[in-house]
Formats: C-alpha cells, sequence, structure tokens
C-alpha cells in the first residue's frame, strides 16, 4: 500500500502541469448533473432538469422555498377570490437582465404564449386560462380567470417563467431559446451545448446579489464518468448519483454523501378487464403482497429507496398518513390466488421502461422472480422509454411499471391521469396504461373537483386515495430517494430540494 | 478521369438517398414524439393537435417526402425538445467531433506507422514484442472499457488529465470552437482521442509492420544495403514509401468512420460533439436532430471515400477506372 501510494505521488508529481486540483475560488460552484439542458426557452420544457436552471435565470410569479413550499416571487402576494378567479399583486421595481422594466405587459405576453406547442411544453396549463386582466386603475393587480375550477392553479405558478415582452417578440424562437433574457438571480454566462452552463451573479437581483459568484452546470450522463467527476474534483456537487457508485464514494474521505427522500415514486398498474386475471381484487391484492420489495430496496436499490404504501409523497395534498402497506407474505398471495381461480397461476406480460427510472430493468426482473415463487409467470418486456409511454398513452397494456411525481403537489390531478377510466373527451386517463376503470372511484374525483375549501378538497383526496388502495388500482413500490454528493472541503452550504432543483441564490458561502 | 469522378459523385447521392430513407423509417417504431411535447398533463386532444401540426398524422411516405424536400433546401426542422433549429444544433456541435477524428488519427498515424517500422525492423526488441501483444489488445478491446480504464486510471487514481469534457476553446473568426490551440483544450482531447484511435493506431500497426516485414525482404531493399546505405534512410525512405499506399487508403477510409463511431467516446467522456447529441436525441424521440445527424455524417463519409478514391488513382496511375 505504501509503495502504491509513493508511486502515485511519484507519476503524479512527474507531470508538472497536474490537472486542476481545485483552485476555486470562494465563491465559484460547479455541480454535475445527470442530463442536459436542453432548451433556454423558460417554458419550452417541464423536466425538472431544465426548470432547474431556469429557475436561476428566470422568476415566477410565486417560487417555492428549500422546504417545498410556496413563496412571493413576482407577485408579492395572491388569493383565490372564486371558483374561477385567482388574485396576484405584483412586484414592483423589478428588472430584466436587459434593464427593461417587469410590468404586467410580462405576465400577459409569458402566459399567452404557453398555448403555443412550438415553443412551449405547457400547453394544458395555458389552456385552463380564460382571461387575464388588471384591475382597474391598479396595473399592479392581476385578475387570472379559468375556464373550470383549478384548485392547485397557483402550486403551477412555480414552473412559469416570466419573459419580457418587449425583447422576446421580435427575437427568433432560435434566439430566444438560445439567449435568455429573465429577472433571476444570475445571468446566462455562456453556454456550450452538451459540454456546460456557466451562470454569472446578478448584482442587482431585487432578492439581493447572491452569494455565489458563478456557478457552473455540468451534465455528466455517463456513469462511471460521473464517479470520476467527483472522486477526481472535477465538480463541487454530483447530482443523481448513481446508486451502483453510493459505497464507492461514501469510503472516500474526501466526499460526503446527502440522501434525501425523493418526491417520484415507483408503482405497478394492472389491467382490470373482464377475462384478465386483474379484474379479481384478490388477484390484485396477491400480487401487491407476493414482491418482496424491502428486498428490492436493499439488492436492487442499494438502500437508496423506502417503502411506498401509496402513490403520492407526503408532501402531496391528498397524501394519506392512515395507508398501511400491505405486508409481504407470498404463501397468504398462494392462498388468494388459488381462491381467485387461479391455483396455477397465469401468465402475464409486464412492460417498463429501461432507461427512465434509477434501476428500473432491474425491478422489473426482480418483481417477475417474486411473482414467479407464486405461480404467476411474468414476461419481462423492458424498453426504451419513448415506446413504453406511447404504448402507455394507448392503454392497451395488460401489467406496467411507472415512476410519478406531481409538481403541483395535487394528487387529484395526478389521480386523473393515472387512474380515473380512461376518457379522450374530458381528457382523462391518459398515462392509465392498462385501462384500468372503477367508477366508485371516478365518481370520487368527480366530486371531489367541485369542491374549492382548500381543506375540504384534502379530505375528499385522502378519501380517495385511500379508497383506491384498498381497491389495489395501483400497486406502490418504493419512493426514489435523491442522492448528492458533495465534497468535503466546500466553501458553500447546499441544501437539497425535496422538487430537485439546483436554486443557487439559496446556497450560502461558509 | 473525370467520368469517373462524375460517377462516383453519382453513387454517392443515391447512397444517401437510400440511408436517409432508412433513417426515416426507423422513426416509425421509436415512439411517438407528440407525447413529450405537450407535457406529462396534456390531455389525448392536445397531444393530438400536436401530432397534426407536426405532420405526425401523415403517411411516413408524404412525411419523408416533405422532409427531403425541405432538407434540400436547407431547411431541417426545428429539434422538437430544444424547440431550436436542427441544423444550427447538429453544426455546433461539428467542431468538437472533428477535432476528436483529428486527434485520433494523429495518434493513430504517428504511433502506428513509427511502431510499425521500428518492429519490423527490431523484431527482436523488447518494445516490439510488447507492441505486437498490445495491438491485439487494442483490436480486442471494446472502446468503452478502454475509455473507463483510461478515466480511472489518468484522472482518478493520478489526475493528471481532466476525465471528461471539452476544456478551454477559443472561436475562430468563422465560428470554429477549436480546442487545439489552449493548453487546457489539448489536455482534455488526450484520454478522448486515445480512446478513439486505440483501434485504429493498432491496425495501422500491423497493417504497416507486415508490409514492412515484405518490403525488408525484397530485393531492392538488399541491393540498397550493399550499396552501403544506412540503416534509417532505407527504413524510412526506400521501404516505408512503398508500404504507404494501403495504409493511407485504409487511413482515407477509417476517418469518416472515426467521426461516425464517435458516440461511444464521446458518451463516456461527455465530449460536446455530435454523437453526444445522436443519443440525447433518440433518448428524447427527437427526430429532426436524429434524421439531420444521419444525413450530415452520411455526406462527410461519401465526401470522403470519393476524394480517398480518387487521390489513390492519381497517386497510382497504373489503377484505371472506367
Amino acid at each position: 500500500m505504501q509503495k502504491l501510494t509513493l508511486l502515485k505521488g511519484a507519476v503524479t508529481a512527474m507531470f508538472a502541469f497536474t490537472a486542476c486540483a481545485s483552485t476555486a475560488i470562494a465563491s465559484d460552484i460547479t455541480v454535475g448533473v445527470s442530463s442536459d439542458v436542453a432548451t433556454m426557452e423558460p417554458n419550452g420544457s417541464g423536466s425538472d432538469s431544465n426548470l432547474s436552471v431556469m429557475a436561476n435565470i428566470f422568476d415566477g410569479l410565486l417560487q417555492r422555498n428549500s422546504d417545498g413550499k410556496l413563496i412571493p416571487s413576482l407577485a408579492t402576494d395572491w388569493e383565490r377570490i372564486d371558483a374561477l378567479t385567482w388574485r396576484f399583486t405584483l412586484r414592483q421595481g423589478v428588472k430584466f437582465h436587459n434593464g427593461n422594466d417587469f410590468t404586467v405587459d410580462d405576465v400577459l405576453f409569458t402566459f399567452n404564449r404557453l398555448t403555443n406547442p412550438e415553443i412551449s411544453n405547457f400547453v394544458n396549463f395555458g389552456a385552463q386560462i380564460a382571461s387575464i386582466e388588471p384591475l382597474a386603475g391598479n396595473p399592479w393587480v392581476i385578475d387570472i380567470k379559468t375556464h373550470q375550477p383549478v384548485a392547485f392553479f397557483s402550486q403551477n405558478l412555480p414552473q412559469i417563467f416570466m419573459m419580457d415582452k418587449e425583447s422576446t417578440q421580435d427575437r427568433s424562437p432560435g434566439d430566444v431559446g438560445q439567449n435568455p433574457i429573465g429577472t433571476g438571480a444570475y445571468e446566462l454566462a455562456e453556454w456550450i451545448k452538451g459540454s456546460h452552463v456557466a451562470l454569472a451573479a446578478n448584482e442587482d437581483y431585487w432578492g439581493g446579489a447572491p452569494a455565489m459568484d458563478k456557478v457552473t452546470i455540468r451534465p455528466v450522463t455517463e456513469a462511471s464518468t460521473a464517479l470520476a467527476s467527483i472522486m477526481s474534483g472535477s465538480v463541487d456537487i454530483l447530482q443523481d448519483v448513481p446508486v451502483s457508485s453510493i459505497k464507492v464514494i461514501e469510503r472516500n474521505k474526501k466526499i460526503d454523501v446527502l440522501k434525501t427522500p425523493a418526491r417520484r415514486s415507483i408503482f405497478l398498474g394492472l389491467s382490470n378487464a373482464e377475462g384478465q386475471p386483474g379484474s379479481d381484487v384478490r388477484v390484485r391484492e396477491a400480487i401487491s403482497i407476493a414482491i418482496n420489495e424491502e428486498q428490492i430496496i436493499d439488492k436492487v436499490m442499494f438502500g437508496a429507496a423506502s417503502l411506498a404504501a401509496q402513490v403520492p409523497d407526503p408532501a402531496t395534498i391528498g397524501y394519506n398518513p392512515d395507508i398501511k402497506r400491505p405486508v409481504f407474505n407470498p404463501s397468504k398471495a398462494k392462498a388468494l390466488l388459488k381462491e381467485a381461480g387461479y391455483a396455477d397461476g397465469f401468465e402475464i406480460t409486464l412492460t417498463g421502461p429501461n432507461d427512465r427510472y434509477i434501476q428500473d430493468e432491474q425491478i422489473l426482473a426482480a418483481v417477475a422472480a417474486d411473482l414467479a415463487k407464486v405461480g404467476i409467470r411474468v414476461n419481462v418486456a423492458a424498453k426504451p422509454k419513448s415506446i413504453v409511454f406511447k404504448e402507455l398513452q394507448e392503454n392497451k397494456l395488460e401489467f406496467y411499471l411507472l415512476g410519478w411525481f406531481d409538481g403541483s403537489y395535487d394528487y387529484g390531478r395526478s389521480f386523473d391521469k393515472l387512474v380515473t377510466s380512461v376518457d379522450s373527451e374530458k381528457g382523462t386517463g391518459g398515462w392509465n396504461g392498462a385501462a384500468y376503470s372503477n367508477a366508485k372511484l371516478d365518481k370520487m374525483i368527480r366530486d371531489s373537483a367541485k369542491i374549492i375549501d382548500v381543506a375540504k378538497r384534502e379530505k375528499a383526496l385522502q378519501a380517495l386515495n385511500l379508497a383506491s388502495q384498498e381497491s389495489f388500482a395501483l400497486i406502490p413500490l418504493h419512493y426514489q430517494m435523491d442522492v448528492y454528493a458533495i465534497t468535503k472541503n466546500a466553501k458553500f452550504d447546499f441544501k437539497p430540494r425535496p422538487d430537485t432543483w439546483l436554486v443557487f441564490k439559496e446556497v450560502t458561502s461558509k | 478521369m473525370w467520368r469517373y469522378v462524375s460517377k462516383r459523385i453519382m453513387q454517392g447521392m443515391v447512397v444517401l438517398f437510400i440511408v436517409s430513407f432508412f433513417g426515416f423509417i426507423i422513426f416509425q417504431f421509436l415512439g411517438d414524439p407528440a407525447i413529450a411535447m405537450a407535457g406529462q398533463y396534456a390531455t389525448q386532444a392536445e397531444i393530438e393537435a400536436i401530432r397534426v401540426s407536426l405532420g405526425l398524422d401523415r403517411s411516413i411516405y408524404i412525411q419523408y417526402f416533405n422532409f427531403i424536400t425541405n432538407a434540400l433546401q436547407g431547411n431541417f426542422g426545428i429539434s422538437y425538445v430544444t424547440r431550436l433549429p436542427a441544423l444550427e444544433l447538429v453544426l455546433q456541435r461539428l467542431p468538437a467531433t472533428i477535432e476528436l477524428a483529428i486527434a485520433a488519427q494523429v495518434i493513430a498515424i504517428v504511433f502506428g506507422v513509427l511502431l510499425g517500422v521500428l518492429v519490423a525492423a527490431f523484431p527482436r526488441a523488447l518494445l516490439s514484442k510488447f507492441s505486437v501483444v498490445g495491438s491485439l489488445f487494442g483490436i480486442s478491446l471494446p472502446t468503452f472499457a478502454v475509455g473507463i480504464l483510461l478515466i480511472l486510471f489518468f484522472a482518478v487514481e493520478f489526475p493528471i488529465f481532466p476525465p471528461f469534457g471539452r476544456g478551454e476553446l477559443i472561436t475562430l473568426p468563422w465560428g470554429w470552437e477549436t480546442g487545439f490551440l489552449t493548453w487546457d483544450g489539448l489536455k482534455h482531447l488526450v484520454l478522448p482521442a486515445l480512446t478513439l484511435g486505440l483501434l485504429q493506431l493498432a491496425l495501422l500497426f500491423r497493417l504497416t509492420r507486415s508490409g514492412m516485414q515484405e518490403a525488408l525482404r525484397s530485393n531492392y531493399i538488399r541491393t540498397a544495403r550493399a550499396k552501403g546505405l544506412s540503416r534509417f534512410p532505407i527504413l524510412f525512405k526506400h521501404a516505408l514509401r512503398n508500404v504507404m499506399i494501403p495504409v493511407i487508403t485504409i487511413i482515407g477510409l477509417q476517418f469518416g468512420q472515426l467521426v461516425g463511431f464517435s458516440i461511444v467516446t464521446e458518451k463516456i467522456f461527455q465530449w460536446p460533439g455530435t454523437g453526444n447529441l445522436l443519443l440525447s436525441a433518440i433518448f428524447d424521440n427527437d427526430f429532426p436532430i436524429v434524421s439531420t445527424y444521419i444525413i450530415l455524417i452520411a455526406t462527410l463519409i461519401v465526401i470522403l471515400n470519393t476524394l480517398v478514391d480518387i487521390t489513390y488513382a492519381f497517386l497510382n496511375p497504373r489503377i484505371r477506372y472506367d
């Protein structure tokens, strides 16, 4: 060992031009992320990896603090006036990076653009808005009316970033998508696509200049390269540490590993069409207790996951603390299958992505192995997400794996996509991959949409969630964990956010 | 000669046409970009509206026809994911890929040919035995394994080179961003270029070695020796010159492949080139990027191969093309 260390020192010293041994200035931070920034069109991508960067350059009317709580941003105050109307008071004296003033015109301009699919990834949100009008005599207060009552309207606003009307309308979409002009705490300094995004502090930020002067965001998509990036000190923080590398990194004395519960849950969906085994609720229960989820978390997820008893995470409105996860019990599962008339089991195809969720393909294999033990012969069809998501939208799968979390923190909205019966006219059941249908649950979700009172609505959604879990509409497996690796000698304090966004104005220097 | 050149160009066009068509057909099996474009909460009707606005509801032949007619006018469409012009996105990434391929090529030529000559001349030297065995590894080790091993060794264990990325760049007057002109850029280039060039280095080494072995046994070399010429002029001036013709052919043909096959290397080293762009585009169903990439790279390879054939004809006038 001693010899090896000596050799190492010698070899390293031989090369006088030794690599970037972090000579970083105190207020300089480099972060490795797992997917590339797609676009600088702030509302052009709803993926969290893109929103994460946009949240530094732009501001929404509202924002979330690092605990996920809704707080003022470009709107200082907001309230729901009636079922259809939301009132916002705009912040005065805010300037865009190009010196233009932020006004009500910019708000109107931003929301109007959302319905154009060529530039917006929030078409559905934009289409909910019926009108936006400034209050008579006060251009700093606006009323936004929606077509239908949307209980979670304000919850979406941290994702909608305000753009400068004057400088945006005259530029081509290609220019707007590469040269962002926002009101945010950082300005874009450089964007080398596929390599890095460099941000520079906006000293005139309305919320005060951020502590970090310079931020570099570097995509590192390959797992082994990501590991090398943090081990070699090329990045100060690595987001989305590959679970298989956690142990290796934990052994390194110069690096801290930080695990926080992620919002995303992983679950299974199963058809209940007539003639399908899943039409018998005993079969659904049997499947849910035949899967040894603790072992999956331990062996497949390397401990970086926690048991899920329901689909929404605790922060979501509709999360019901009373729901208990059924206990793993393969012999009871066998008995249930026998009762349901499947003493010899049955054959079924389990479809899921192999490039979307942490260890997704391995989870599929583990589920198949567990179900084989109770006699269910599972054919695993692991495919790229681009194909699986298309098949899910066609609602013709028998059995599938999906992951989900709701950016609006409202289970009602997710439920409509995941469990409500497929109805393309009403726009429900889009992600209900096996066309599960349950009239009782359909009625409960319809009724809940009419409730305006926040507390009553939450109660209704909790009841809905419980009823759905009692009929095993979806079979939850686990919540993922967000894993970060941070260099120990970092000169800053970084706190991960539940939405996985990297909001650098929250980072303070040590 | 000119008849030959024009014939080659015509053939190239046909190849491009076929390549682009198959490239396009594959999309039918790759999922539906409208789902991602509409956003997670879009309704079925909103997704369908986007499908119609992109023309994805039409038959594949009409889609292909529209694509080709637009492409011939230089319009490759807008990327579905980034919502930026596809051609611009691919062209922005091209310098990185071409510089990586050039660096890999230079490494392969310098070390491959040099070692080939030396090993043929001094077969008993330790270096020779090592090189012959080493070349087997170069040919048989998969690129990703080489890349990962190089990173672990030269960037993590012995931090001599940076593990990934392209380093500091300088923008040349016509917009080409180069990493050749900065120390940092060159340092970033070493590991990925070695990874990409290793296979070709091994091939060139073996090709040069066997050519040299044959040449060194031939009469004119024996004569030169008998006349008292010293060793190195014989090796590099007389023998190598005759060996170089097949070597140059291979180099020309392989350069296109270095550009096209840099995908794995780019992925491992997070190299911001076209290969990396292609991978993320396939991952995200970004068809316009994929088709633009296929057409651009196919064009490049066809042009290179044609040039090689033409140069070959000039270099070796004994060869006739009719």
